[in-house]
Parts: structure tokens; C-alpha cells; sequence
């Protein structure tokens, strides 16, 4: 009676021991635990179904029993992992053979005793007796159960896997619709979110923050140099810097490109001190050389910072301001960063308004080509270089130098620059119409920035000199020298292409800028013009006379002619003669003149 | 190999007796030193502690109800063993602090895996503070990590009050919620027994956690328990005589083997019973009773195995009785001493009398035992 009793108690207690836990091995662990006791187990053992990649199965083909070791109590023996022990492996390739229930007595006296756990796997038990008959059988039901609760845990297994791997996506996408994906910074559309709370928070608490507007300066040059692997590695360096000054009160985002925010928030009435300190501390982070692929890049960057809710309280707004700030401290080279002021904002109106002019000055036919006459030490007129003029409706005759920079800024530069080019050629046109003296040669035309860099700009070059029927070697190009410095690849390629077409380059205001002479003697340019800069009373001034002197030595060293811009009094051409430069442009020759009063001149 | 080489003990309880017996210890060639203490003697706790901490060579022990030299008992007193060998010694501590399971493989798993998972050692004492109420668990997991094949003997130390006070020797100091494990360079032969034998029952356990029953055959332990006492013998319970009683009649867990794992019910509490040891739900225990003659047999079964099992030549004998022996058996205990003696082949003969005993089950497993004799001989 105590027997039936203890078996139906076994039984009992080792069905209560199943499904537990809902992971599966938690769950065969606590089984095995609770067999391991009760029934005076020396060691115990599972084997389950798996598939190919060595998962446990929730269902398993007749045709494919493929087993693993899955869990031991204890977890070795003698030191060695029970599914290296190869009487344990043994038996359980004859269990899962034979695909019932078995036994062995082992050398050691020790009995294997060998369950199947119906399309999971297999139960071992290893005892210092023999199990009886009865309890063996009375285990057949619990078998049966903890089949039922293996496919459970491995059900809930996958599910869990799901939700996992679900909250895994959604993280990495919470993630990335937050984060620049270079720098791993908060991206444009989350510091956007960023600023609007801590617009409220700084409503809220009656703090102060501020928008901080960072652009590296001439990142493009390096980046369209080096190329952008470098560019973008620079720009992660940066980032990694930038974050360091991360806080409870500071966020770093990436605005776009070579930009970047910082939002500070929480910040009292010595506010203007936090913020001084702040840049300081940014521009050291800049002081640092970024290495990279074992070059080094020295960087600086302009910054520009607005005020909330001092100076507005929109996003918008204050992003713009912290631009227009940036945008003005890059204009004045200011290191110390500027704070906007109102005034910048109705300057940049100003400009637009002005470039607004421009383009229906453009329309209007206020645009007018100049020409300056060049010559040579015998007094002939060899060229010219044409000139852009701009009568103002109510200003009168604009200066080159307040409107070309504010053309370059937007893309009136080219609508300019390509009417400059069509005009020069009509009067190239013109003048061919003429008999023109034999010294003169070609009329040369500035070329900007942007021009250089559109794609098809040789094609618009030829052109216009096929629509207008001039000979090619008409036409000249000058060029400044850190323009063609900053794209030098394809500056070189550009020019070659166009002297291949009979048409030339100079390099013009030559010895302003810092070009390396390795580029320069690349460079197939015919013609260096010595900037008038380097010309002003050079005959009093040695040091002009000097530079002058090397300009001109270069000159002749690379096979290239020299000419001197600016040249004003008799004293100044003497002594560029005695140098031995021989052309010459500027006043003491010819002003620049209306095309009907050069033609005047050139007869 | 003669692993002991010197014994000191006093029925002293001043410390600067103790004091005295460490600087002998010290000065007597030994590397390791056991060192047992009686609850009784009330040390200083920072003064003991400073005197282990600045002990030179390595020690181990703990505090104990009471001791035992030969055929004596030591009420009050100290003990001290010297070893020839340098034995290592690990500690585990703040296992209050480990409260699942996964935490607590964490914490054996790493210390074993720094002293090798004790690659080649397979005798171990286990000395621990008997109120620590995860030893069971720690045990199973200890076993579950180290490997089965090994050989261990141990005992809860503390003292009768179970107020948890530190109770564990080594040369960081006294330390409580802790377990201190020994290797013993020689095999370690070891002979169990508890001598108590059926008188009621079955019953099943209904309803139970950890150490506490709340329920036997789907009523009410403590009901259960006292009516099967008294409709069987002339004690009837009160208020306040529970545990004067209840050691007279533990609770037995039969395995399959009819073996019985003794359960000591240490108190009543509404209807629950608090057990000295876990009792697992749905398993069937019986109500056990024994009596001197009987206890004193079983402890000289215990002797005949340890000291028949065939091993290299041994030193000593070292014997975790259940304190709850004394309780129960009181001026006639010494008998037992004797029959533990009168078989003893070592020379030297000494024990502890525990809260808790540990011992291999047949099977190889590590067990908890209750109102036990375990007799380890190296």
C-alpha cells in the first residue's frame, strides 16, 4: 500500500515539477532538480531535437532526429562536459536508436536508465540502483507531460525571439530617425525636437539657452581634394569632439554637411560667460591637427549663436539667427563667435534685396562690358581684359566689389557669368569685323568659382564661341589663383582641355593667395598676372619690387608671360621694365572704356 | 601520510587562553590550523577576529554549539588542530545577498573557475553559518558545478540561540551568511547515520516552501503533526513545550531507496511547521521516533563505515554531530562519543556539534542532514 502510494506521490510531485519555468532549459532544470532527489539520480541528463543550426525543434519529422546534449546535473564529470563522456553518448545514440525505454549496468555498477520524451528528445538517469520496473513505467505519463511543456517553452521561446528581435528593430529605428548616421550625433529633425523643449522648459523654469551655429571653414577644399572618405572621417572626428562637451544641459547634433548645433539649456543670467566659455572650448577642440590616414588637417570653424527665449522662441527662428551669426563671423574671419544681432537679419535682407536688383539689372540690359587695354613695353595694345559694369537704376554705377560677392552667394553669379562670356564673344564678334592691329591678340573674361564647377562648362565655352563665329584663340580665361587651387584636379584637366582649343588662361591677382608651386608648374596656364597689389609704387617699395621680381622669374622658369595689373605712374612701368616684365594693364595706359570707346582706342 | 600533527584544546573560556594555544600552534611547525570555538565562551568579536587576521598561518574553523576531543565533550573551550599541508581554503560570503538562483551559479561558477573548479581535489569540509537560509540551494548548485565523485563532510556552525552571529574562522577574520570550503589533501572516507526509525505515517505534503510545511495530507501541519504525537504517546502540547517534544519526533523524508532524510521541525508557527531543512511539496515524510540505545547504534554504524572504508593510512577523524544529539540523548551522549572512539583508528579524534550536517547521499550527491552523525576520517 506505501509503495502505490510512494509511486503515485513520485508521480505527483515530478508532474508538479513540470512547466515551471516558461524558458526551456529553465523548465528541464527544475524538472531534472526535483528527479535528481526523489529518485536518488547520481546524474541526470536531457538530449533534445534539434535542426540544423543546432536549435531545439517544436516538431520533429520521423525522418530526422538529429539530437544534442542540452543539460547535465551536475554539469560534468571528473571535470570533463558530459557530452564528451562517451559512455553517456553511447547510450543516448542507442536511446534515440531504439526509440524506448532502456537500461545498462555499467562497469562501475552504476545503471543508465534511458526515457524518451515523445518528439522532443531524451531523458537519461544515471543511478547507484536499479530503478524498478513500476516507477520506470510510472514516469511514462510524465514523459508524456513534459513533451507538452517542451513544445510550450519552445513556442514561448519563438515568441520571445519575435518580440526581441521586433523591439531590436524598432530600437535601431527609434535610433536612426534620431541620429546622423555618420556621426552618430542627433540629427537635424531631433535637435529640432530637442530645441522646442527646451524652448518650453526654458518658458517653464525662466532660464535661458541658447543655439550654437558651427561651420567648419574650408572643409570643402579638403573634402573635394582628398575626397570624401577623408572628408567624412574628419567629420567623425569632429563629431567625437564635439560630443565630449555633452551634459545634462548640453545636446550636439549634426545639422547637415560640415554643421553642426549645440543646444545649452538651463542657463542663469551669466549666460553670456557659459557661452564665451563654451566656444572657447570648441575652438580647442578644433586647435587638436585632425589626423587622418596619417596626414594632418588643421581646422577652424566660424560660429554664430542666438538666445531663447531672448531673442525668439521658435525653432525656426532661432536656427536661422544661430545661421546668420555663423554666417557673419565667417565673413569678418571672427574666431570668438557672434551673437546675433537684428541687424544682421535686415542686412541679409539688404542683400537679397540687392541681388534681387542684380537679377533684373541682368534682365534689363544695365549690365555692361568694360574693357582695360593691354599692352606691351613697345606701347602696343596686345588684348584686353573685359571688365563687368553695373548701372544701378537709383545707385548709379555700382562697384565690382560690393556686388560680385553678394552674385557669388546664390547662383546669379552664373546667369552673370555666362552673359559675360556671350557678350565678350559677341564684341570678339565685333571687333573681327574690324582690321585690327597685328599685336592685338584676345580679349580675356573673369571666371568664378561656380562657373569652374559646372559640369559643362568647357561646352558652354565653346559655344559661344561657335555661335558667335570667332576664332577660339580670341578668347581668354582668367582665372585667381586660390580658385584654381581649391579644385586643382580639375582646374588642370579644365584648362589643358581649353588651351587644346586654342584657347588661354591666366592666372590672375597672382601672388594673393598660397598656392604651392608644385601645383603651379601643373598647371597649364600661359599667363600669370602680377597682382596690382604688388604693383602700387613699386618703385619705392623694395619689398613689392621683390616679390615683383620672383614673380617674374617664375614666370619665365615655367615658360609662362607676365603682366602687370594696376600699373599707374611712368616711375611704376620703369621698374617693372628694369624686372623685365614687358605687358602691362592700368590706368597710366587706359582706363576701362565702353566697347564703342575701345574700339575707338584700338583704331 | 600523517596529516595532523598538532592538537590543543582548553575547557578555558578566555580568549587570552585561546591566544595562548594559537601562539603554540604557530610555533609548532604546522602550516594550516583548524580552529573550533565554543558559542559558550562569548570572545570578543573584534579581538577574535584581529587574532585570525593576523595569524600567520592559514586558518579555518568556526564557532560551534560545543566541541569534542576523543570521548569528551566540550561545553565551553577551544580547539585547535595543526596540519602539516598548506590547505586551501575558499570562502563563499554574503550569501544573503545571492537570492536567485542564477546569481548564485554566477557566484560558485566564478569561484571555482578561479581555483581551477579544484581540477584533481575531490575532498572537501565544508564548514557554514547555520542561518543562512539557501544553503540547500547553495549545496545543490555546488554540486551541480563541481562534478559528482567527490567526497564531503561539514557542519552549521552558530550557537543555540539562532541569533545570527559571525561563526566562521579564516585569516580575513570571522565572517557570517558565509560557507567555507576546504580541500583535504588525502581522501576522505565518511560513515553517516541518524538512527531514527518510522513510527507514523505516510503523509502527504500538501502544501510546503523551502523550510516550511503548511500543510500534511491537505490539513493543517501543525494539527496533523500533534495529533498523530499525542494519540500515540502521553506528551500533549502546549504554548510552550513544542520543541521539548518535537525533538523527539522529527519528520523523515523516505527517498526511493526507503532511505529517510531526517527533517527537525525547530518550531510551530499558526499552523505551519518551520523544519530545519527543505521539504519538498507533494513528497510523502513520515513521522519518526527513536530512542538512546538506538542513536548510539547508529552512530557506531556510522564509525564502522567511516573507519572501514579501505584508504591510505589516516591521521584523523573529525566528527559533525547534530547538537539536537546532546538535546535529545543528554548525559548519555558521551556514550556515543565512546562507541565512535572505541572504533576510531586515528589518532587523532575530535568533532563539532553542528546546526546541520553535510554529507554525500549513496548516490554521490551533496545533502543537508538533520539530527545526524557524520564521521569523516583522513
Amino acid at each position: 500500500m506505501n509503495k502505490a502510494l510512494f509511486i503515485i506521490s513520485l508521480q505527483h510531485e515530478l508532474a508538479m515539477a513540470i512547466g515551471n519555468k516558461l524558458d526551456l532549459k529553465a523548465m528541464l532544470k527544475v524538472f531534472l532538480k526535483v528527479c535528481f532527489n526523489r529518485l536518488n539520480l547520481t546524474s541526470s541528463h536531457i538530449y533534445v531535437y534539434c535542426d540544423h543550426s543546432g536549435m531545439p525543434k517544436k516538431l520533429v519529422a520521423l525522418e530526422s532526429m538529429d539530437y544534442q546534449h542540452f543539460i547535465s546535473i551536475p554539469k560534468n564529470k571528473r571535470g570533463q562536459p558530459w557530452h564528451k563522456n562517451p559512455i553517456l553518448t553511447n547510450f543516448a545514440e542507442q536511446l534515440n536508436h531504439a526509440q524506448q525505454n532502456l537500461s545498462l549496468q555499467c562497469d562501475n555498477d552504476q545503471y543508465l536508465f534511458g526515457f524518451i520524451i515523445p518528439d522532443h528528445g531524451l531523458l537519461i538517469f544515471e543511478t547507484h540502483y536499479a530503478i524498478a520496473e513500476e516507477v520506470q513505467k510510472a514516469l511514462s505519463p510524465i514523459l508524456k507531460k513534459l513533451a507538452t511543456s517542451c513544445y510550450t517553452s519552445l513556442v514561448h521561446d519563438s515568441l520571445v525571439k519575435e518580440v526581441l528581435s521586433r523591439q531590436l528593430i524598432e530600437d535601431k529605428v527609434a535610433y536612426q530617425a534620431q541620429h546622423d548616421g555618420l556621426t552618430g550625433l542627433f540629427n537635424r529633425q531631433h535637435i529640432n525636437h530637442l530645441l522646442k523643449s527646451a524652448i518650453d522648459d526654458a518658458h517653464s523654469n525662466k532660464k535661458i539657452g541658447s543655439v550654437i551655429f558651427i561651420d567648419l571653414n574650408r572643409f570643402k577644399p579638403i573634402n573635394d581634394a582628398m575626397g570624401h572618405s577623408v572628408g567624412d572621417k574628419i567629420l567623425l572626428t569632429l563629431a567625437n569632439r564635439l560630443y565630449s562637451l555633452n551634459n545634462e544641459n548640453i545636446d550636439v547634433g549634426r545639422f547637415g554637411g560640415d554643421e553642426f548645433i549645440i543646444i545649452i539649456k538651463n542657463l542663469n543670467h551669466c549666460y553670456q560667460d557659459t557661452i564665451n566659455q563654451l566656444i572657447s572650448q570648441i575652438n580647442q577642440l578644433l586647435i587638436i591637427p585632425f589626423v587622418i590616414d596619417a596626414n594632418s588637417y588643421k581646422l577652424s570653424c566660424s560660429i554664430g549663436y542666438s538666445l531663447f527665449p531672448l531673442q525668439s522662441s521658435t525653432v525656426n527662428n532661432l536656427i536661422k539667427f544661430a545661421d546668420i551669426a555663423m554666417y557673419e563671423a565667417k565673413r569678418e574671419k571672427c574666431r570668438l563667435g557672434k551673437k546675433y544681432q537684428t541687424v544682421m537679419s535686415e542686412k541679409i535682407k539688404r542683400r537679397l534685396a540687392y541681388a534681387d536688383d542684380m537679377k533684373q539689372g541682368l534682365e534689363n540690359g544695365d549690365f555692361k562690358l568694360y574693357y582695360q587695354a593691354q599692352y606691351s613695353h613697345y606701347g602696343d595694345i596686345i588684348g584686353a581684359e573685359a571688365l563687368l559694369r553695373w548701372q544701378h537704376p537709383v545707385h548709379g554705377i555700382e562697384s565690382p566689389a560690393v556686388y560680385i560677392p553678394i552674385a557669388e552667394e546664390s547662383d546669379l553669379i552664373l546667369a552673370i557669368g555666362q552673359w559675360v562670356l556671350e557678350q565678350a564673344c559677341r564684341d570678339i564678334h565685333q571687333l573681327e569685323l574690324l582690321t585690327l592691329p597685328e599685336s592685338f591678340k584676345k580679349i580675356a573674361i573673369n571666371i568664378s568659382a561656380k562657373q569652374l564647377n559646372q559640369h559643362d562648362f568647357q561646352d558652354r565655352v565653346l559655344n559661344a564661341i561657335k555661335q558667335n563665329d570667332i576664332p577660339a584663340e580670341r578668347l581668354a580665361l582668367e582665372l585667381t589663383e586660390n580658385l584654381l587651387v581649391e579644385n586643382i584636379e580639375d582646374s588642370i584637366k579644365l584648362i589643358a582641355a581649353l588651351k587644346e582649343q586654342a584657347i588661354d588662361c591666366s592666372i590672375d591677382d597672382f601672388g594673393t593667395g598660397y598656392s604651392s608651386l608644385t601645383y603651379l608648374k601643373r598647371i597649364p596656364a600661359s599667363l600669370l598676372k602680377i597682382d596690382r597689389s604688388f604693383v602700387a609704387n613699386i618703385d619705392q617699395c623694395k619689398e613689392s619690387a621683390a616679390i615683383a621680381s620672383m614673380i617674374i622669374s617664375l614666370g619665365k622658369t615655367l615658360n609662362m608671360n607676365i603682366l602687370a595689373e594696376g600699373v599707374e605712374t611712368a616711375a611704376e612701368l620703369n621698374c617693372l621694365k628694369t624686372l623685365g616684365c614687358y605687358q602691362y594693364q592700368g590706368y597710366y595706359f587706359s582706363k576701362p572704356l565702353p566697347f564703342e570707346k575701345f574700339v575707338q582706342l584700338l583704331n | 601520510m600523517n596529516t595532523g600533527l598538532f592538537t590543543w584544546h582548553t575547557h578555558s573560556n578566555a580568549l587570552s587562553d585561546f591566544k595562548y594555544g594559537l601562539s603554540l600552534a604557530k610555533s609548532s611547525g604546522a602550516k594550516s590550523l583548524l580552529v573550533l570555538t565554543c558559542s559558550q565562551n562569548h570572545y570578543p568579536e573584534d579581538q577574535l577576529s584581529a587574532l585570525l587576521s593576523t595569524c600567520s598561518l592559514t586558518v579555518f574553523g568556526g564557532i560551534y554549539p560545543m566541541l569534542t576531543l576523543q570521548n569528551t565533550l566540550l561545553e565551553q573551550g577551544a580547539l585547535i588542530i595543526g596540519f602539516h599541508e598548506s590547505f586551501d581554503v575558499t570562502l563563499f560570503s554574503q550569501l544573503h545577498q545571492v537570492t536567485d538562483e542564477e546569481s548564485l551559479e554566477a557566484l560558485i561558477t566564478s569561484t571555482l573557475e578561479a581555483k581551477d573548479n579544484y581540477c584533481g581535489r575531490n575532498d572537501f569540509l565544508m564548514f557554514y553559518d547555520s542561518l543562512i537560509n539557501n544553503i540547500e540551494d547553495f549545496i545543490d548548485c555546488m554540486f551541480e558545478c563541481l562534478d559528482h565523485g567527490i567526497n564531503i563532510a561539514g557542519g552549521g556552525a552558530g550557537n543555540l540561540d539562532f541569533i545570527q552571529n559571525p561563526c566562521i574562522f579564516t585569516n580575513q577574520g570571522l565572517h557570517k551568511n558565509a560557507v567555507l570550503l576546504v580541500t583535504i589533501p588525502n581522501k576522505v572516507s565518511v560513515g553517516v547515520a541518524h538512527g531514527w526509525k518510522i513510527f507514523k505515517g505516510p503523509f502527504l505534503v500538501s502544501n510546503a516552501h523551502e523550510n516550511t510545511v503548511y500543510s500534511l495530507n491537505y490539513q493543517s501541519a501543525f494539527e496533523v503533526y500533534c495529533q498523530a504525537i499525542e494519540s500515540a504517546s502521553d506528551y500533549k502540547f502546549n504554548n510552550s513545550n513544542f520543541f521539548d517534544i518535537a525533538k523527539n519526533f522529527p519528520l523523515g523524508i523516505e527517498d526511493i531507496n526507503h532511505n529517510l532524510i531526517v527533517r527537525d521541525p525547530i518550531y510551530a508557527h499558526k499552523s505551519d511547521l518551520k523544519c530545519a531543512g527543505s521539504i519538498p511539496i507533494n513528497s510523502m515524510v513520515y513521522l519518526l521516533k527513536s530512542d538512546t540505545d538506538t542513536l548510539i547504534a547508529s552512530a557506531e554504524q556510522a564509525a564502522i563505515t567511516a573507519f572501514s572504508t579501505p584508504t591510505e593510512i589516516t591521521s584523523t577523524t573529525m566528527i559533525f554531530d547534530c547538537i539536537s544529539r546532546v538535546l535529545y540523548m543528554e548525559d548519555k551522549f558521551e556514550q556515543e562519543l565512546d562507541v565512535i572512539a572505541k572504533h576510531c583508528t586515528t589518532p587523532i579524534l575530535f568533532g563539532v556539534l553542528s546546526l546541520g550536517e553535510i554529507a554525500n547521499s549513496p548516490s554521490g550527491a551533496i545533502r543537508l542532514l538533520n539530527k545526524s552523525t557524520v564521521i569523516s576520517s583522513w
